[in-house]
């Protein structure tokens, strides 16, 4: 990247234009990630051989390696305006109310004011998760192929992974549903007839994304409840 | 018809000097009274009395100069949407009501006195890029270039802005972006802005974040106090102007 | 002294373009070496500034504001005229002329307005050039609208917001040239007094609001665009710090004051609610285009104003003048207001407002219309009021708006002292007794972009200007001054706010050399001035410190300067024994209540030189020559 480029990426335009877009990249990730774990309904076989296919394809690493600059990225910058934000106002205000409570043009909501929060959850759950997953029990096939359909159904039938799973999507949630729509005003995304629109599919896709992750843990803990 | 209220209000004796809350009981608020009027009797009673007057900013008493500004009861510009401090009437407070008063709150908006803030960082983003490059003399006849109506009522909307801080004011991170947005929105949308339309957004930009304000998390709190309604849809166009810009390489 | 008009000879469309050829010019080279001091940042200050800075000159920018963007110009509503002819109903640079000396009842100076007028439509341009966003019509031209009585639609405007947008246009090619180094901008100072350093001024001692610091700076030439004197009366619409002060004090030093008496009372204003008010808001006149005025036809009608049957209103002005109507000038339809009230024919509370009824105009174009039209002016009343003009008649009445009088200047704008420079509201220039809607801004933006950049480069080009800097002896005595003068209203420690005083000063101005006065009046408001005056240095209590930031203190300077400016505002009322324009004898008016003009008289400009506090000022007369526009009877009927 020419310098210039880095040096227009840092400024607080710049910045909100790389979390937007690396928050999008995460997001589309979590579609292809949902998509495949969708295949979990249809059976160790079908699940583990999707899996397998993925894990074995040596671009997985570049993938992989492309998905943490991604998250680093959107981790880092938001803490640096996180912290500019703080400096920013030194003095706080002893009074503080929602100026949404005069005017019904403000879009600040629970999850708006909770993006840091949220955002931080986040990141404890991604180690957690790649810990329990990624980097857990290894569980032969019959095929030979990693039994990562076992593994689910192991760790789900314990209610407390499930409830922190379920807490965490909540959480995950509210940060998609501020983080899609506010991406797209950071990208420029803005039209009179287009933005209400916008809006409207960043909140279907918060709620399918965080609704799927959150619905899969409690279907394999009924699932290993009821074998 | 008259109340007495409680004023819960900043005090701060010079730039430097902490600050503090301090009560005052206004008696015979009239429902009619601006704000101001209600703070003016106040400070005459205290002069009476011989104590220090509150400082405020204050001229235009209409609501277009921008010079006011306080945040009343936590929000900028207190109760009234589309409106200035100077526009909110004592009819909006009920007898007996407690009110904080204190000033913008931003490290760019340093409190110079009580709740009278210096706000030249505005200006200076101003100054970096707020403007057409043309000479007194120089331009030409007014009607040769035909502006489509609505392009241009759109330019007036976001013209508008009065430049008062109140955007910085109940920004969470304190951000510019509504007072920086308006203006490039505003010169962008004109055929006359375009010569210098990607150098004026960088240019803004880059002072906006010189001046310690901070990003924007596109909440809208900002569009909620502005006086001028100016909508976060100027804050979308400059983040695309800028996009635009930085790929262009400027 | 004589008065020394310079105006060119020649016929009048080339005085300017004369003038111009004989002006001296500054080498390129040389004009950063000159330093111009404006003092105020509304349209005359900011344009002159930008202009100036264009140029290549060092300027420096004083106002009393935050930022240079409040200056009071900001809240001008209406629209700026400019003889565009783009409607082709018949304008012109001539008609435009003789309209503004019409309207200013024949007591302008003929090559002033004709210059006005030329470059009312170099205005129009610079402004779109830089962005001003008019109003446009659907084919993407410049909208035009009539205004104030004008016959022919010669009005640009940005919706109600004419004057901020203009401002802002002259406000950001101002910082333009703060980035590029030739502007230096001084927020918060207010200037004090004046250096005069051999007769000539050169410079000016302020004092740093924030601070409190007195300050000295030097230049070659002053521009004075500090406004007008409006708030003399306490309630006004001008804002709550607009003040004579910068003005005055070069008075003291030696600038004759022209034409003080000529006030104008603006008609439609939102009526007074009660004492805490500390100014008066107005509603643009373009009101009057669709809005019709009236009155119960008989005194003490209380009955709420949708229960007067027809027969039993008033439609004063219709019926006093048939072809103008609801759109006679300002002075007329002021007048008028007043006189009704007097009869005991006003309505309010207070019975001092008149409506001014939408009724019909909502019928006829429908609410959406009418809301497309004035619903900034309608939400504003809404908020003062707590009323709905949509379902009842708004309630008006007239408040002091601007001022014509101000400093003397000659043709080139300079003030009876060499270098200092007098734009805008600030001089008498332009606007004879009486104003023009939407003439303020064309005159703020002609003085300070096309005018000023040429008479101050030919005086800084043609005259001598010696070495001088703040350590001066002018520079100490004027800060000893300013000081002296702070020390004094801060020791009085009396026991009467100075609200109090301003107050009770504007209730004489407002009483006495308000909308109609009288000899007899006018001699009671002399002595009352006087004893006021006497009772403000006794017992004012201005709270605080010199040394930091002190509104009060501000505030008591100002005032101070107002005890002794009321008093040669109702010397020169009381010595123009006439009525013209802005300025109602009583005594001088026809048999149905018109202005009475005594031309043979009082055709000329009052020039008062200040002699002392209390001391009788000396008059000097311009006379007024008009020959291309012969002086008659103003009829609107």
């Amino acid at each position: 990247m020419p310098s210039q480029l880095v040096h227009a990426l840092s400024s607080s335009v710049g910045s909100k234009i790389l979390i937007a877009l690396t928050g999008l990249g995460l997001a589309v990730f979590l579609v292809t990630h949902l998509a495949g774990n969708i295949l979990f309904l249809f059976g160790p076989e079908t699940f583990n051989t999707y899996s397998h296919t993925l894990l074995s394809n040596p671009l997985v690493y570049v993938a992989e390696a492309g998905l943490l600059v991604i998250f680093l990225l959107h981790v880092v910058k938001t803490l640096v305006l996180f912290f500019g934000a703080q400096q920013a106002r030194p003095q706080g205000y002893h009074a503080r109310r929602w100026a949404k409570t005069k005017s019904p043009r403000s879009r600040k909501s629970v999850a708006s004011t909770t993006m840091i929060v949220t955002g931080l959850f986040t990141l404890l759950f991604l180690v957690t998760h790649l810990g329990t997953f990624k980097f857990g029990t290894y569980y032969e096939s019959a095929t030979g192929m990693r039994d990562l359909y076992r593994l689910q159904l192991e760790i789900f039938s314990h209610p407390g992974y499930v409830a922190f799973y379920m807490i965490a999507m909540a959480l995950i949630f509210l940060h998609l549903w501020h983080g899609l729509t506010s991406a797209a005003q950071s990208l420029g995304v803005d039209h009179p007839q287009w933005t209400p629109r916008i809006l409207a599919a960043g909140r279907v896709l918060a709620v399918v994304l965080a609704g799927g992750f959150f619905l899969l843990p409690l279907y394999t803990f009924l699932l290993a409840r009821a074998s | 018809m008259a109340m007495t209220l409680t004023l819960r209000v900043w005090r701060q004796a010079g730039p430097d000097q902490p600050g503090r809350l301090v009560d005052y009981v206004a008696h015979d608020v009239h429902p009619d009274m601006s704000f101001l009027e209600m703070l003016d009797v106040v400070n005459d009673d205290l002069i009476r009395k011989g104590d220090d007057p509150i400082a405020f900013d204050s001229d235009c008493r209409e609501g277009i100069c921008g010079s006011c500004g306080l945040v009343i009861n936590g929000v900028a510009h207190g109760p009234d949407p589309g409106a200035t401090t100077c526009q909110v009437h004592m009819r909006r407070f009920a007898a007996g009501d407690t009110i904080v008063i204190e000033p913008f709150r931003a490290r760019a908006f340093p409190v110079l006195k009580d709740l009278v803030i210096d706000r030249s960082a505005l200006d200076r983003i101003i100054a970096a890029g707020g403007y057409v490059s043309v000479n007194a003399g120089g331009a030409p006849d007014a009607n040769c270039l035909p502006i489509p109506k609505h392009v241009s009522d759109q330019a007036m909307d976001s013209a508008q802005c009065i430049g008062c801080g109140a955007c910085v004011a109940s920004c969470k991170n304190a951000a510019a972006h509504l007072f920086t947005s308006a203006k490039v929105t505003h010169l962008a949308l004109l055929p006359q802005g375009q010569p210098e339309r990607a150098r004026r957004v960088v240019r803004m930009v880059e002072q906006m974040d010189e001046e310690g304000f901070g990003a924007c998390s596109n909440e809208g709190e900002c569009e909620a106090v502005c006086p001028k309604e100016i909508s976060i849809s100027n804050i979308a166009r400059m983040n695309r102007e800028y996009l635009k810009a930085t790929l262009a390489g400027e | 002294m004589r008065l020394e008009s310079r105006i060119p000879g020649g016929p009048i469309a080339d005085k300017w373009d004369k003038r111009k050829f004989e002006n001296k010019l500054v080498n390129p080279a040389n004009r950063r070496k000159f330093t111009v001091l404006v003092v105020g940042s509304g349209l005359a200050g900011a344009s002159a500034a930008a202009s100036l800075g264009e140029l290549g000159y060092t300027v420096k920018v004083f106002g009393i504001h935050d930022s240079p963007r409040r200056a009071h110009s900001i809240a001008a509503q209406g629209g700026i005229n400019a003889a565009k002819n783009y409607r082709n109903d018949g304008d012109s640079v001539y008609r435009l002329f003789y309209d503004t000396v019409k309207g200013g009842d024949y007591r302008a100076r003929e090559a002033n307005v004709y210059r006005l007028a030329q470059m009312s439509v170099n205005i129009i341009d610079q402004c779109v050039a830089q962005g001003v966003p008019f109003a446009r019509e659907y084919g993407g031209l410049l909208d035009n609208r009539s205004f104030g009585g004008a016959q022919v639609s010669r009005t640009f405007y940005a919706r109600g917001q004419t004057g901020q947008q203009l401002l802002l246009g002259a406000y950001q090619s101002m910082m333009r040239q703060v980035g590029a180094g030739t502007v230096q901008l001084l927020p918060r100072r207010e200037m004090l007094d004046l250096a005069i350093v051999d007769g000539q001024a050169r410079g000016l001692v302020c004092r740093n609001l924030a601070t409190g610091e007195i300050e000295a700076h030097d230049g070659h030439a002053v521009l004075l665009c500090t406004g007008g004197y409006g708030t003399a009366f306490y309630l006004s619409t001008n804002a709550v710090n607009s003040n004579v002060t910068a003005a005055w004090r070069a008075h003291k030093r030696g600038a004759f004051f022209a034409n003080p008496c000529y006030t104008q009372i603006h008609p439609t204003c939102i009526p007074v609610s009660g004492d805490h008010q500390s100014k008066l808001t107005l509603m643009s006149e373009s009101l009057r285009n669709d809005g019709r005025v009236w009155v119960p036809r008989n005194p003490g009608d209380q009955r709420p104003p949708d229960q007067i049957p027809e027969a039993d209103r008033d439609y004063y002005l219709e019926r006093r003048y048939p072809s103008f109507g609801n759109l006679v000038p300002r002075d007329v339809a002021s007048r008028a207001a007043k006189a009704v009230c007097d009869e005991g024919r006003g309505v309010g509370d207070t019975g001092l407002s008149v409506f001014l009824d939408f009724t019909d105009a909502i019928r006829r174009h429908g609410e959406d219309v009418i809301r497309s039209r004035y619903g900034n002016l309608f939400d504003m009343y809404t908020r003062i009021t707590d009323e709905n003009p949509y379902k009842i008649p708004m309630r008006i009445y007239p408040a002091v708006h601007y001022t014509m009088g101000g400093l003397w200047v000659d043709y080139n704008l300079m003030s009876t002292i060499p270098g200092l420079f007098v734009l805008g509201e600030a001089n008498f220039s332009d606007h004879g007794a009486n104003r023009l809607g939407a003439s303020a801004l064309m005159q703020g933006l002609a003085d300070g972009y096309f005018i000023a950049p040429y008479t101050v480069a030919n005086y800084l080009g043609g005259t001598p200007l010696p070495a001088v800097s703040t350590s001066h002896d002018a520079f100490q005595e004027a800060r000893a001054a300013a000081q002296g003068r702070i020390d004094q209203v801060l020791a009085v420690k009396g026991s009467r706010t100075i609200r109090d005083f301003h107050r009770a000063i504007g209730a004489l101005c407002w009483d006495y050399v308000g909308m109609a006065r009288t000899a007899e009046g006018l001699d009671q408001a002399i002595a009352k001035i006087a004893e006021l005056r006497e009772a403000f240095w006794q017992d004012v209590r201005v709270p605080g410190e010199t040394n930091n930031l002190n509104p009060a203190l501000d505030y008591a300077g100002r005032v101070a300067d107002y005890m002794e400016f009321a008093e040669l505002l109702a010397l020169d009322a009381r010595h123009r024994n006439e009525s013209c324009g802005g300025h109602f004898r009583e005594e001088f008016q026809t048999p149905d209540g018109e202005a009475l003009r005594n031309d043979e008289d009082f055709s000329y400009v009052a020039a008062w030189e200040f002699q002392g506090v209390g001391a009788a000022p000396a008059l000097h007369k311009e006379a007024l020559a008009f020959e291309e526009v012969h002086p008659s009877q103003r009829s609107y009927k």
